[in-house]
């Protein structure tokens, strides 16, 4: 594995950051979610040396990232904070990263780092006068310039338009293809499932689940799933499945629809076609509702 | 190597027009202050009168004043604003960035206090003596602050601020009540070079010659080896 | 029709009173004391403004200490309250350097003027209220330990005799006190608006105070030029000023005319005010 933390644990004098975290990341795209203040953006840092853990260790690599700076010929970080060496324009700021990267031709890989991120190449302006999307794309860019095997992103889609975000989420995906391990901290639900379905999620400074987040939802057994149906007879549909026992509620949202909770998907799927069948209900959609990140996140943050 | 580009980095960051014109106008005003010492009276000791300016405002006010605005901006800003991670997170020993910010704040540094020095000793027309004094003591005294605020910068917030009250209530007050405290003010040594150098009575409170070049050249020394550490060990934003 | 309450009904309008530019003016003179002296801030912020305060009263605890235990012949040995603020020039002198850019360059730096302008505040009242903050601060070291040692005497009756004489030095204390408060007010705040970072602001201020020492220092003893040129120093024409209030004088500065000193004092104060509103005027406040 790239990345394994063992029983880390940050604290800030009485604030308990992160409380025993334990995981290991290999290649691919995984996903860092977690509500405000649940402890991602400290447990980046700690992956990448900018701050110790109180208790336990990581390894990126195999190596200790406080205490090795070698190791960052293989990482690259993309930080959130906005600042920038504001004075130097936006290859310029590449150019540094690559310099003190030791690459034979950095001002090459400078420029193959911008043009990836689309930026201008020729721009002259400093990096003050950037939006703040530019910041953002001329960060990753930064991180980029080095090739490096492993590439941690916090909040790398602030800032960005729709269109910018769905290319850089490409990237992130084509990074993760090329058998680079890339662990992105992300709020933005909808487009992280974009990325893949590999998940870490933390919450109160305690890692609350992780693997794909599918077969997270199917272990959360305590939640009933919700699912949408769209049919010509949504009462006698509805009384059906209730009659039968494979739902554990429904309503009627409209005429052409209802929502229903059960706690055996499986089970419903058998029934459902039967029951439609024996109320003369013809089935024109069947849509989970509550099977995105964004409802596991939700059933996840919201045990505490 | 890379603490060139750490240097080359920390010089445009450490350079600004705004800074540069204060500072140049204020290291202005000694050699306006050399000329006013030479258009001075026959009754007038020009050789006090000069050294009372290098003394008091070329050691005293512009040496630890512009030291610290660059020294302690030089990895301190970057750790404030957090920047400082693109430095950190680099295939860079922790010693080679000192080093680099360390020089960048000397080229800077020793330039705009040195300069005005000497151009200000030449200008009061009293002998090479005080033209050699100014460069030495000017020197010594920008290498002892430089290193000492550079460190700063990196463990204290508003560094700059906590400079100016070791330069005023310290340098300014304290070390002048007594040998002891006299020992820990940086001033005092370069003092010292100062008068000696430029053939003056022995001021109150000097240090021997020996000890008056010796010990500002092992503080600095051991400042750097303390910004290192402390670097190594700081959290990054 | 069955009775029926609302008891929340969610965002509504504000029909209050509204206090006016007067109150945005007190509001933001007491938000930026506070700011300064670190007051609903972690300690680190306190910890600056505090000691150099603790400095300034020092030498008043220290005499009135010394009141105590000194013999009553003695006594007449120790420091007048006019001649206290050659004890701590230093840390009046740090105390300004700090002051004023705490108070202003933050909100140009981080871009909160352009809130603070959108309130009932033009660039003149936000001057004021900004002047005002930093005079009540710089109060706390001109005239409160002066004062405190006054106290402190006259209970140990070390100080004056009759109540009329405790009347006219009180009444000298806070003219002196003030007067030195406005002083450095405006000529701190003169150079912290010309930078948008404390620090520089902060050095800079006090390379204007000490090198003024040397400048006008060399330009009397190298030139033989008069003693009058001690205008031109920022460290003392203030404190004469002050001493002259008090009815006595420098030694050295003797010979100097008391109107002198009050030109000299308030011609300080008038460039420093130009500058500032030039400077604030001009400003682009939002982008």
């Amino acid at each position: 594995m790239t990345i394994v933390a063992e029983k880390v644990t940050k604290t800030f004098r009485d604030v308990v950051a992160l409380s025993e975290v334990s995981f290991s990341i290999g290649p691919g795209v995984t996903a860092l979610l977690g509500p405000n203040g649940a402890g991602k953006s400290t447990m980046l840092r700690i992956l990448c040396g900018l701050t110790p853990a109180s208790e336990g260790s990581v390894e990126i690599l195999g190596r200790d990232p406080r205490r090795d700076p070698g190791l960052f010929r293989s990482v690259g970080l993309v930080p959130q904070q906005e600042a920038l060496f504001d004075p130097l324009t936006g290859l310029q700021f590449v150019l540094v990263g690559a310099e003190l990267q030791g690459l034979a031709d950095p001002g090459a890989a400078a420029r193959r780092a911008v043009e990836l991120v689309e930026l201008d190449v020729t721009d002259r302006r400093p990096v003050r006068a950037y939006s703040k999307g530019m910041r953002q794309r001329i960060k990753v860019a930064h991180a980029l310039v080095h090739d490096p095997e492993v590439v941690l992103l916090d909040e790398p889609l602030e800032g960005l338009d729709p269109r910018q975000r769905l290319r850089m989420i490409d990237l992130f995906r084509r990074l993760g293809d090329e058998g680079r391990t890339v662990l992105v901290s992300s709020h933005v639900l909808d487009e992280v499932e974009k990325f893949g379905s590999r998940v870490l999620v933390i919450a109160q400074g305690r890692l609350a689940a992780e693997g794909d987040f599918r077969a997270i939802r199917e272990l959360m057994d305590d939640r009933p799933h919700r699912l949408r149906l769209g049919t010509d007879r949504p009462r006698e549909l509805a009384a059906g499945l209730l009659a039968g026992g494979v739902v554990v509620g429904a309503w009627v949202t409209n005429a052409e629809s209802i929502t229903v909770d059960t706690v055996d998907v499986a089970a419903f799927r058998r029934a459902l076609a039967r029951v439609a069948r024996e109320r003369s209900a013809r089935l024109r959609e069947v849509v989970p509702l509550d099977d995105d990140l964004d409802s596991v996140f939700r059933y996840l943050v919201a045990r505490r | 190597m890379m603490a060139r580009t750490v240097y080359r980095l920390s010089l445009r960051l450490l350079v600004t027009r705004g800074r540069l014109a204060a500072l140049v106008a204020v290291g202005a005003v000694a050699i306006l202050l050399g000329g006013v010492v030479r258009a001075g009276g026959a009754d007038v000791d020009k050789g006090k009168a000069v050294y009372d300016v290098l003394d008091a405002y070329c050691l005293g006010v512009l040496a630890p004043i512009v030291a610290l605005v660059f020294a302690s901006a030089a990895l301190g800003d970057p750790a404030e604003d957090g920047t400082l991670v693109y430095l950190w997170l680099k295939p860079v020993a922790r010693w080679q960035i000192v080093v680099g910010a360390l020089a960048a704040s000397l080229t800077v540094a020793l330039p705009l206090v040195v300069v005005p020095s000497v151009v200000a000793a030449e200008a009061s027309g009293v002998g090479h003596g005080v033209v050699g004094a100014a460069a030495a003591a000017g020197t010594l005294s920008v290498l002892a602050y430089t290193t000492i605020f550079l460190g700063l910068g990196l463990k204290v917030k508003r560094a700059l601020v906590w400079g100016l009250a070791y330069v005023l209530i310290w340098e300014g007050a304290v070390a002048r009540t007594g040998r002891g405290a006299a020992r820990l003010a940086v001033h005092v040594y370069a003092r010292s070079v100062l008068a000696r150098m430029a053939d003056r009575p022995e001021p109150k409170l000097a240090i021997a010659p020996f000890t008056s070049v010796f010990v500002p050249l092992v503080v600095a020394a051991l400042a750097v080896v303390l910004a290192i550490w402390l670097l190594t060990r700081a959290e990054v934003a | 029709m069955t009775e029926a309450r609302i008891h929340d009904a969610g965002y509504r309008r504000y029909t209050g009173v509204r206090l006016g530019p007067s109150q945005a003016i007190r509001s933001l003179t007491r938000h930026t004391a506070q700011r300064v002296m670190g007051l609903r801030r972690p300690a680190r912020y306190k910890a600056l403004p505090f000691l150099v305060v603790l400095i300034a009263y020092l030498p008043a605890a220290v005499f009135v200490g010394l009141a105590a235990f000194l013999p009553h012949q003695l006594r007449g040995q120790l420091p007048k309250v006019s001649d206290y603020y050659g004890f701590v020039t230093a840390a009046i002198v740090l105390f300004v350097a700090f002051v004023a850019p705490e108070s202003m360059c933050p909100d140009r730096k981080y871009r909160t003027l352009s809130l603070y302008l959108a309130a009932p505040l033009d660039r003149l009242s936000y001057l004021r209220a900004k002047a005002q903050a930093v005079v009540a601060i710089l109060a706390l070291v001109t005239v409160g330990p002066p004062v405190l040692m006054l106290i402190g005497l006259s209970l140990q009756n070390a100080g004056p005799k009759h109540p009329s004489d405790l009347a006219i030095v009180v009444v000298r204390i806070l003219a002196s006190g003030t007067m030195l408060a406005v002083f450095y007010t405006s000529i701190s705040m003169a150079v912290a608006s010309l930078t948008d970072r404390r620090a520089f602001a902060a050095a800079f201020t006090l390379i204007l105070v000490a090198g003024s020492v040397t400048v006008a220092g060399t330009l009397v003893y190298a030139l033989g030029a008069t003693h009058s040129l001690v205008v031109l120093n920022l460290s003392r024409v203030p404190f004469e000023m002050s001493q002259r209030i008090f009815g006595t004088y420098d030694n050295d500065l003797r010979g100097v005319p008391t109107v002198v000193i009050v030109l000299g004092t308030v011609g300080w104060f008038a460039l420093g005010c130009a500058v500032t509103w030039w400077r604030y005027r001009r400003l682009q406040v939002t982008r």
